[in-house]
């Protein structure tokens, strides 16, 4: 990780362990067909309504600030997707899933439907293009999917999983159903909680949650 | 709405090349005082077939080999037999019969004919380049080699000659005297070799460029590692396409001047925006660019060096380069 040179304006591309990930799988699936953009490093209380010399200089503070080098983690990417809101918005999309931690038994199941809070006049809405839900590692699941939107390309997504080193899955729909995995060979010896992360993003929206996952091992078993 | 589909538009594929020194470091040249041979591969099973030239001496991890020299003789002398008993079956023989199955697409039975006396065409020193030097092809014109009691300089004939001819090894280009793809015919051995540059070979006559084996049998006569001692001076540079996928991403003035960081807004759990001049003038900045699948899979992510202002009174067009 390092500073990107400020001096000029460059953009500095690289893939993500996903994208690489689907380019080996050469299923086609490795295809760009959106964008997004993010702020992420940006602290908007820099921004300096009050300041003396003008409104030119409000962002002073952030103009010129100088920014990190991309991260090849897509869990760590792209975190703060900036949105299209109808001008004089007044409060942000805000999603809520009904937990703050997910902590799962071995074998056991949850099912999460998010919801999104504060988009399109609505108090609460479920988006129409449903939600993408990212796992960090998804060794611990047996089970991780989405359903409730029937895209060609959603089903497909739902129903493949890269084996092998801790990689993250994706999934679409409108309700996310989990699953722990029971298998003993993931905690090391004398450890009986594993942790990840689950990232949901409205596809509408671009509002974005992150809750910490927590697999418990059956001690008892 | 946070993502935004690309039309075809957007997108534009281009092939660039870009040609560079072929050695470590991007040495112009290597000269004989950067020039050596380890002992542990010359003295080596390998070493009975080629003789590799490194940068740097044994010791320093950092060493490199940029190129490999190997004998090939029809007769198999130069080299020691493999089984005393078959005359002719030797390391030499094996190297010879690899060059003609590769650049004349024959079997072993036939020769190579560098335009001289029908001996010459019995052997020959190749130079085979590393394949990380060269990267996809060697660039014809920038080859040029100088060897100790021997004046002219050896080069091609690619800036000379009007016709390409391509054989089984792609390309071809005769060597002769001259400098930087100038190489003209030179004395009566025949042509100085040939430059293969898509396989990265030099073939080399060494009756011509004055290195006449003395073709002992059963022996090791040590071709290779006596014509690198003869090397004072040899340039190449590498050509290698880079295909490059552009995508062109336009941020509308309508678009993208909300944001979900957290900073944005008072409290991240009620959503409000952090000032009150930014519900109807708000100001975001633009620090990264992601690249999405239909299944919102981040495939690849771009960051800009400095923060880039959006609002409604602005339009952005990031271009981001993907290189493959």
């Amino acid at each position: 990780m390092g500073y990107l040179n400020n001096s000029i304006v460059t953009v500095d591309a690289i893939l993500t362990r996903k994208g690489r990930e689907l380019l080996a799988r050469n299923d086609g699936s490795f295809r760009i067909t959106q964008f997004a953009l993010a702020d992420d490093e940006i602290d908007y209380t820099m921004w300096d309504p009050d300041n003396p010399l003008g409104s030119t200089f409000y962002g002073a503070a952030i103009d010129n600030m100088p920014l990190l080098e991309a991260f090849p983690d897509e869990t760590q990417a792209m975190k703060y997707l900036l949105t299209t809101l109808p001008r004089g918005t007044s409060k942000l999309p805000i999603l809520d899933v009904g937990y703050q931690v997910i902590s799962l038994y071995q074998g056991a199941s949850i099912a999460i439907t998010p919801q999104t809070l504060n988009y399109l006049g609505g108090t609460q809405t479920y988006e129409s293009s449903g939600y993408v839900a990212t796992i960090g590692d998804v060794r611990l699941l047996s089970n991780f999917n989405g359903v409730g939107i029937n895209t060609a390309q959603a089903t497909a997504l739902n129903s493949t999983t890269t084996l092998g080193a801790a990689v993250s899955k994706t999934v679409v729909g409108t309700t996310i159903n989990m699953t722990a995995t029971t298998t003993n060979a993931l905690f090391p010896e004398g450890i009986t909680q594993l942790s990840t992360s689950l990232i949901v993003i409205g596809r509408d929206s671009g509002a974005r949650i992150v809750i910490p996952v927590q697999l418990n091992k059956n001690t008892n078993c | 709405m946070s993502f935004k589909r690309l039309d075809p538009e957007d997108f534009l594929v281009s092939a660039d090349s870009l040609t560079a020194p072929a050695w470590s470091n991007y040495s112009a040249s290597l000269t004989a005082a950067t020039m050596v041979t380890h002992a542990s591969q010359t003295g080596g099973p390998s070493g009975q077939y080629y003789t590799n030239v490194y940068n740097l001496i044994e010791s320093n991890p950092n060493a490199e080999a940029q190129f490999a020299i190997a004998y090939g003789d029809l007769k198999g002398s130069g080299s020691f037999l493999y089984n005393s008993s078959i005359p002719g079956l030797s390391p030499s023989r094996t190297v010879y019969g690899q060059f003609v199955n590769l650049l004349l697409g024959e079997d072993e039975g036939a020769s190579l004919n560098f335009g001289g006396p029908a001996a010459n065409d019995q052997t020959f020193i190749a130079l085979v380049i590393n394949r990380a030097r060269y990267k996809q092809a060697i660039k014809p014109g920038s080859f040029q080699l100088q060897l100790s009691a021997f004046a002219p300089f050896i080069t091609d004939n690619s800036l000379i000659t009007p016709t390409v001819d391509y054989t089984n090894a792609g390309r071809r280009y005769t060597l002769g005297s001259g400098s930087f793809g100038d190489g003209r015919p030179f004395g009566a051995q025949g042509v100085f070799g040939y430059l293969y540059p898509d396989v990265g070979v030099i073939l080399l006559n060494p009756s011509a460029v004055g290195s006449t084996p003395t073709r002992p049998f059963n022996n090791t006569a040590n071709d290779a590692t006596n014509f690198e001692g003869r090397i004072t001076r040899f340039f190449l540079q590498s050509e290698e396409t880079v295909t490059s996928d552009f995508v062109f991403c336009r941020a509308r003035n309508a678009e993208f001047n909300y944001s979900i960081n957290p900073s944005f807004s008072v409290s991240a759990s009620a959503g409000s925006i952090l000032y009150n001049d930014f519900i109807q003038n708000p100001v975001t900045y633009i620090t990264s660019v992601g690249m999405y699948n239909d299944n919102n899979e981040l495939l690849a992510v771009a960051k800009l060096s400095k923060p880039l202002k959006k609002d409604f009174t602005k339009e952005a067009l990031i271009r981001v380069k993907l290189d493959f």
